[in-house]
């Protein structure tokens, strides 16, 4: 990684990777649901934002998270803005955590994850149905929340990895 | 207690405002415009709408970018399962083919009834043009399902405008933008559509279930006992959201009949389509041409005598073709007479060639016997019993061959 240094573009690739991959993702709308598996999804950038968000990492500007939640709700075709602060809760959320917290443990971060996307995927779905009358499927909620919840912990680790590639 | 209260509140604000070295706007400021876009989305609010349009047209073809790779695989796994499945394909589509072969001349002509009988009872028609669409976008989500097109208000594409995978309904445009639309599928469950079921002719509403199938909603109690699985689900055209007449899917009971509860098997499979038609339909009013308002001024006794006019002029017309044609008979008549007598001719000239054909023939046998038996019959010195040459005994002695009769 020390080389890494010396490669300015290449660095700056690295350092900008989580927001790139994040953009990828809402575009993509990365969360393999083609595998066919009835109610099957996980929402992969919120777990995205909530580790680097956690982690304080400066090249994850909230504005840049902003826009990506307008994408997403383009993609999706949801009434615009409703990703944007989704996704800046997790942010909020975050923040506060981290200035509660004295001594992180990732346990602990993993169910406040699972507190913090259930409480948002609640409002996102009140906020449908209730402004907006879209008929959702409250299971598809449900399910979206297990799975991302469940996938935070795999995705966390190869974060770390990419961390720790950065750190060194 | 109080402390407590107090390090939240003071971890709420410094997470609401505290912005670290790299971050431009606070988070309560972007928490604030994302409220505003909410609540001006929700009003219809014309910016946020010029914002959309926008951004979508950014955001779809970047998508269809950026899906690129991820299409790729899949398209390549779903190829491979095409491959191992072909030949059972093959023969299922063999078959069906030869049915719809069968079918479709019997359909072409219902569809000219159909389009006869609809300008009789319209005052308008509705001339349709479908035009090719590609699918750049198509993420199978799980809340809502819908795709979007590469074609826009550039294209005529309305909201409302009806999409077609082949001549199967797929859905419609909940959202135009100028080079790209967002389709509503039929499966969402947003979408209804005022659906008739064949042959018991039941009206219904299909919704989506949010998952392949739709769902049969909304029909009248009591009657859910005609319903019969393989019925045929089309649009009834009710509330002229959707076209009349155009194939949906087949109905499917839930496993649970209990309930009373069917679904429909849509003819199109969403989740495969690559290229969707959109019908731009354009209405043209019906000129009507009343010839009764032409003759409104011309009093009756005028035009009565113009129909009595026209009917003689029909009748003249009809007397001079009479004519004509009576003439064109006496002619034929007249050939035909001359050819009888001509015939006629001809036979009497080959009846005397044949009686003189019958004289020489005679003659020439006389001729042969006399050469052979004349002596006998001569009267000479020898030959006292004898006739006189030329005379009638003679002759018959000679055609006696010499014998004569005392």
């Amino acid at each position: 990684m020390t080389s890494l240094k010396h490669k300015g573009s290449l660095l700056k690739f690295y350092v900008w990777l989580p927001i790139l991959v994040l953009y990828i993702s809402v575009l993509n709308e990365f969360d393999l649901n083609y595998l066919n598996l009835k109610y099957f999804s996980f929402n992969f950038p919120f777990i995205l934002i909530f580790f680097f968000t956690l982690k304080d990492f400066k090249y994850f500007d909230y504005f840049l998270v902003f826009i990506a939640g307008l994408f997403n709700d383009t993609v999706i075709g949801l009434p615009l803005g409703i990703s944007s602060l989704s996704f800046l809760l997790i942010c909020i959320s975050t923040a506060y955590i981290r200035n509660i917290t004295i001594r992180p443990n990732p346990l602990k971060d993993w169910f406040y994850f699972l507190f913090v996307i259930s409480l948002i995927n609640s409002l996102n779905y009140s906020l449908l149905t209730l402004f907006f009358s879209y008929n959702l499927i409250l299971m598809s909620y449900l399910v979206n929340t297990f799975f991302t919840f469940l996938f935070y912990i795999i995705f966390v680790s190869l974060f770390k990895y990419y961390l720790k590639g950065l750190n060194d | 207690m109080a402390s407590s209260r107090d390090d939240f509140i003071i971890a709420i604000r410094s997470a609401f405002l505290k912005k670290s070295t790299q971050q431009k706007f606070s988070l309560l400021t972007l928490v604030s415009i994302s409220i505003i876009i909410i609540v001006l989305s929700n009003f219809n609010f014309k910016a946020v709408k010029y914002l959309k349009i926008g951004i979508s047209e950014i955001v779809y073809r970047s998508s269809f970018i950026v899906s690129i790779p991820e299409n790729f695989i899949k398209n390549s796994f779903e190829t491979i399962i095409d491959y191992t499945t072909f030949y059972e394909k093959y023969k299922n589509n063999e078959l069906e083919l030869e049915s719809l072969k069968s079918n479709y001349v019997s359909n072409e002509i219902t569809q000219y009834e159909n389009k006869e009988l609809k300008e009789l009872i319209n005052d308008y028609v509705s001339s349709s043009d479908k035009i090719l669409a590609k699918i750049i976008v198509d993420h199978d989500s799980p809340f809502l399902k819908s795709i979007i097109i590469n074609k826009g208000s550039k294209d005529e594409i309305k909201i409302g405008t009806n999409i077609y995978d082949q001549s199967y309904l797929v859905g419609r445009v909940i959202e135009v933008n100028y080079k790209t639309s967002r389709v509503l599928l039929l499966s969402d469950l947003n979408s209804n559509v005022p659906v008739t079921i064949a042959p018991q002719n039941i009206q219904a509403i299909v919704t989506g279930s949010g998952e392949k199938h739709g769902q049969i909603k909304y029909f009248q109690s009591g009657i859910s006992e005609e319903i019969k699985d393989e019925s045929i689900v089309y649009t009834s055209g009710t509330g002229a959201i959707f076209k009349s007449g155009v194939p949906i899917g087949k109905l499917q009971s839930f496993a649970d009949e209990s309930l009373n509860r069917y679904k429909v098997k849509f003819y199109s499979d969403f989740s495969q389509l690559k290229y969707v038609f959109a019908e731009i339909v354009t209405k043209t009013e019906i000129i009507q041409v009343d010839t009764n308002t032409d003759n409104n001024d011309i009093n009756p006794l005028d035009a009565k005598l113009k129909i009595l006019e026209d009917e003689l002029s029909i009748i003249e017309e009809s007397n001079k073709k009479f004519l004509a044609e009576n003439e064109n008979l006496k002619n034929q008549i007249n050939d035909l007479n001359y050819k009888v007598l001509n015939l006629n001719n001809e036979i009497s000239s080959q009846n005397q060639t044949i009686n003189q054909f019958n004289l020489d023939t005679a003659e020439l046998e006389f001729l042969r016997l006399n050469l052979n038996h004349g002596h006998k019959c001569r009267k000479s010195f020898l030959n006292n019993k004898g006739f006189e040459i030329g005379s009638a005994e003679y002759k018959n002695c000679v055609l006696n061959k010499g014998k004569i009769d005392d």
